[in-house]
């Protein structure tokens, strides 16, 4: 897949994680980065991530799958990840949003427990 | 001034000694108590077996601290497979009957009541520009409307608390802007861009306001947020407060301390409250008065600044005792340093301030009365002083010790004197030879002449002092952050796998490294990277800061003490320096004496103290070759 937007992509593979999709859209929004959501049929969460890390320009994306979260940066092996998060509350979606997007701009992260 | 056999402490040539085998030397320093233990050989030779170090327990010269010492022998003993027991002879240092103690006072304050002012730097502000309008609380906005209590003519401004959602925070403003003038916006939750990107028209807004709940409703504000990459222009000048918020002569007079503390932030608020008194308290300071020994006094006032007083210093000849003048900040700062010297010295013995050094600073003070704990670098003097005490009870800690370990302790020689001793083991070194020795509460220094002379001088001011100074200028609030900032060099995580060294060089790792650590500024620990938490300081600073306070500490009582015990006063008549004790460890010290002292064409190194110890255990080996020189 091409992209020549400057985005952090988020993969996702199940409508039902809107939720959690649209707080860490926020979450890179506030940092004033532009992000894209693209929808996979099929996958597991460490290559949703891995991808999203390795395809997007700005070199971070995130997996996002039965209610986990893997926030990856290109040129970590498969499985790799930075951030974790499992049935996150929404807060803790937005700061994982605002980290990719803090990665991007090497500022320091939020610590993101609740 | 004592005289000594020191060539014959070089040259261990003795016989004789055969019922003694170990001898440890210990040295009781205000941070760390160190030893060294040596065995006489049967041709009465001495040969250096272990040393150890470890952290005082309690105030040098006090009971206490017998703990610290068992432990450091412990350790010294336990390398070479030995018990305490098998220790023949223990000699602990006769210590320099001087304490030092630290103590900052700040000149001057300011006072906001009827709390009128927000200066704060969140990470993402929005809509740069200012606005003045009447604070509205988002709350009301639906009862104001419906009343009338909202004027159509009037610009307002709107205060949110982090319960609304963006989304319903810039429904809102769509649908009354059309209607009423929403001018600016105060927010609770981080979320300014995430509104701005939603609103028709385009207005400033400040987030990440903690205190909202504190902005006064009905009130005339002005905000601000700069434009990227500046700081704030109207707030921060008295001027353009003046402008914004229509304010006579002396309202503008009165607001100058909120336009001061506001330089350099990237967004502000200043609200207009009817009482509005808000003032720059000057304090008084208070004099110092210094009596010398001849009976003449002098007197400076701490206004003046460090280096007037400092000056003063210089010119007394011998100090009997320093006092601040009462009932001023000066008197309480002395006073209190008094008081706590005399529960370290004996009752009865009356606590004469022998020397001091003042440093200049800056503090950031919490401003009284601002709404989210904004702060104000106010003018502050820090004053290191240091006690002569008859003689610190070392007997007593000796006969404790051999009460606990039943084995002979001595009390033996001159610290500075065992100190020199120790420091001629360092290579290269001959006499005439001078040691610095830079401890935590004082520098001392020791001159030995080619005959064995020993003249040796105290003075106020050290490691503590230096730790001191970088807590209060950074606002740190741990002492213990503020030491490690001290010991250890700085480095910014700029990715998840390289870093930048405060030098510019750069380090890169294999495996990612700790993200919380990403973006941080670390110091580079023996232990692996540790993060400063604290938040908003910059490395440049810190390293300035730094490297200031070590320069207005060390560096200064380094020229004070070898000017007063050089021949004739002149430091050119010193060939040699050696720097020892803990202090000299430290990464960058030592450098900065080198280059100042070789303005004199002095050589000037840390010591190596038996080829091995470096700068440290001087006063410990000392104490064991001294007792083969005594023989």
């Amino acid at each position: 897949m091409s992209n020549n937007r400057p985005t952090i992509l988020i993969y996702t593979l199940n409508v039902d994680d809107y939720l959690m999709v649209e707080e860490m859209c926020a979450g890179i929004e506030e940092e004033g980065l532009l992000y894209e959501v693209k929808r996979h049929y099929f996958g597991v969460l460490e290559e949703l991530s891995y991808n999203a890390a390795n395809e997007s320009i700005l070199g971070c994306g995130i997996g996002v799958e039965g209610g986990r979260a893997l926030m990856s940066l290109r040129n970590m092996d498969k499985g790799e990840y930075v951030f974790s998060l499992e049935n996150p509350s929404l807060s803790q979606c937005r700061k994982l949003g605002a980290n990719a997007a803090r990665a991007v701009k090497r500022v320091a992260f939020h610590d993101l427990s609740d | 001034m004592c005289k000594l056999s020191i060539r014959s402490c070089r040259y261990i040539r003795e016989k004789g000694r055969s019922s003694l085998k170990l001898i440890a030397g210990v040295d009781i320093g205000n941070s760390t108590t160190e030893v060294c233990i040596g065995s006489i050989q049967d041709d009465g030779s001495l040969r250096f077996l272990s040393s150890s170090c470890s952290v005082t327990t309690g105030t040098k010269g006090t009971l206490t601290n017998v703990e610290g010492i068992i432990t450091a022998l412990k350790e010294a003993v336990g390398q070479i497979d030995k018990r305490i027991e098998d220790l023949s002879l223990i000699r602990i240092n006769e210590a320099t009957p001087v304490i030092g103690d630290t103590a900052m006072e700040t000149i001057t304050e300011t006072i906001i009541t009827e709390s009128s002012m927000i200066g704060h730097n969140p990470n993402t502000p929005a809509g740069a520009g200012q606005a003045v309008g009447l604070t509205l609380n988002i709350h009301n906005l639906d009862d104001y409307s419906r009343t009338g209590k909202i004027k159509s003519n009037n610009d307002y401004i709107l205060v949110v608390d982090k319960e609304y959602p963006y989304s319903k925070i810039a429904k809102i403003i769509n649908k009354y802007s059309s209607n009423y003038k929403i001018v600016g916006l105060i927010l609770q939750a981080d979320e300014a861009v995430l509104v701005e990107n939603r609103l028709d028209k385009k207005i400033p807004i400040v987030d990440e306001v903690r205190g909202v709940d504190r902005i006064p409703e009905g009130k005339l504000a002005a905000i601000e947020v700069a434009y990227p990459g500046e700081t704030i222009r109207m707030l921060s000048n008295p001027y353009g407060l003046a402008t914004l918020l229509n304010l006579n002569p002396d309202e503008t007079r009165a607001v100058t301390p909120i336009a001061k503390s506001l330089i350099g932030k990237r967004s502000a608020v200043v609200i207009k409250t009817p009482y509005e008194n808000v003032k720059e308290n000057v304090l008084p300071a208070g004099e110092i008065y210094i009596e010398s020994l001849e009976g003449k006094n002098y007197k400076v006032t701490i206004d003046t600044g460090a280096e007037k007083i400092m000056e003063i210093v210089s010119q007394v000849d011998s100090i009997k005792d320093i006092h601040g003048q009462e009932c001023t900040n000066v008197g309480n700062m002395f006073s209190r340093i008094k008081k706590g010297m005399a529960e370290v010295s004996d009752e009865d013995e009356i606590i004469r301030i022998s020397d001091i050094l003042a440093v200049d600073t800056l503090a950031p003070v919490p401003i009284a009365g601002a709404i989210s704990g904004e702060t104000g670098m106010e003018k502050a003097v820090g004053i290191a002083a240091m006690v002569r005490t008859k003689m610190l009870p070392m007997e007593r800690i000796a006969r404790a010790l051999r009460e606990r370990l039943r084995i002979y302790v001595q009390v033996a020689g001159v610290e500075a004197v065992m100190a020199s001793i120790g420091a001629l083991t360092t290579p290269g070194t001959r006499l005439p030879l001078a040691i610095l020795d830079l401890g935590g509460g004082s520098t001392d220094a020791a001159l030995i002449d080619s005959d064995g002379q020993v003249r040796s001088i105290h003075k106020a001011g050290a490691g503590e002092m230096v730790t001191m100074l970088i807590q209060t200028e950074l606002g740190l609030s741990s002492r213990a952050t503020a030491d490690e900032i001290k010991k250890y060099p700085l480095a910014k995580v700029e990715s998840l796998y390289h870093m930048r060294l405060e030098n510019g060089a750069m380090k890169f790792f294999e495996e990612p490294i700790d993200p919380r650590l990403f973006g941080q500024v670390v110091l580079l620990h023996p232990e692996g990277l540790v993060k400063i938490d604290e938040e908003d300081i910059s490395l440049e600073k810190i390293v300035s800061v730094r490297r200031e306070a070590k320069k207005k500490v060390f560096v200064t009582n380094a020229i004070r003490a070898l000017t007063e015990i050089a021949p004739d006063h002149n430091l050119r008549n010193i060939p040699n320096v050696v720097l020892v004790g803990g202090s000299a460890l430290d990464f960058e010290v030592p450098e900065m004496l080198m280059d100042e002292l070789s303005n004199y064409k002095v050589v000037c190194g840390r010591g190596n103290i038996r080829r091995q110890e470096g700068p440290r255990n001087a006063v410990a080996t000392g104490l064991v070759m001294s007792y083969v020189g005594e023989g």
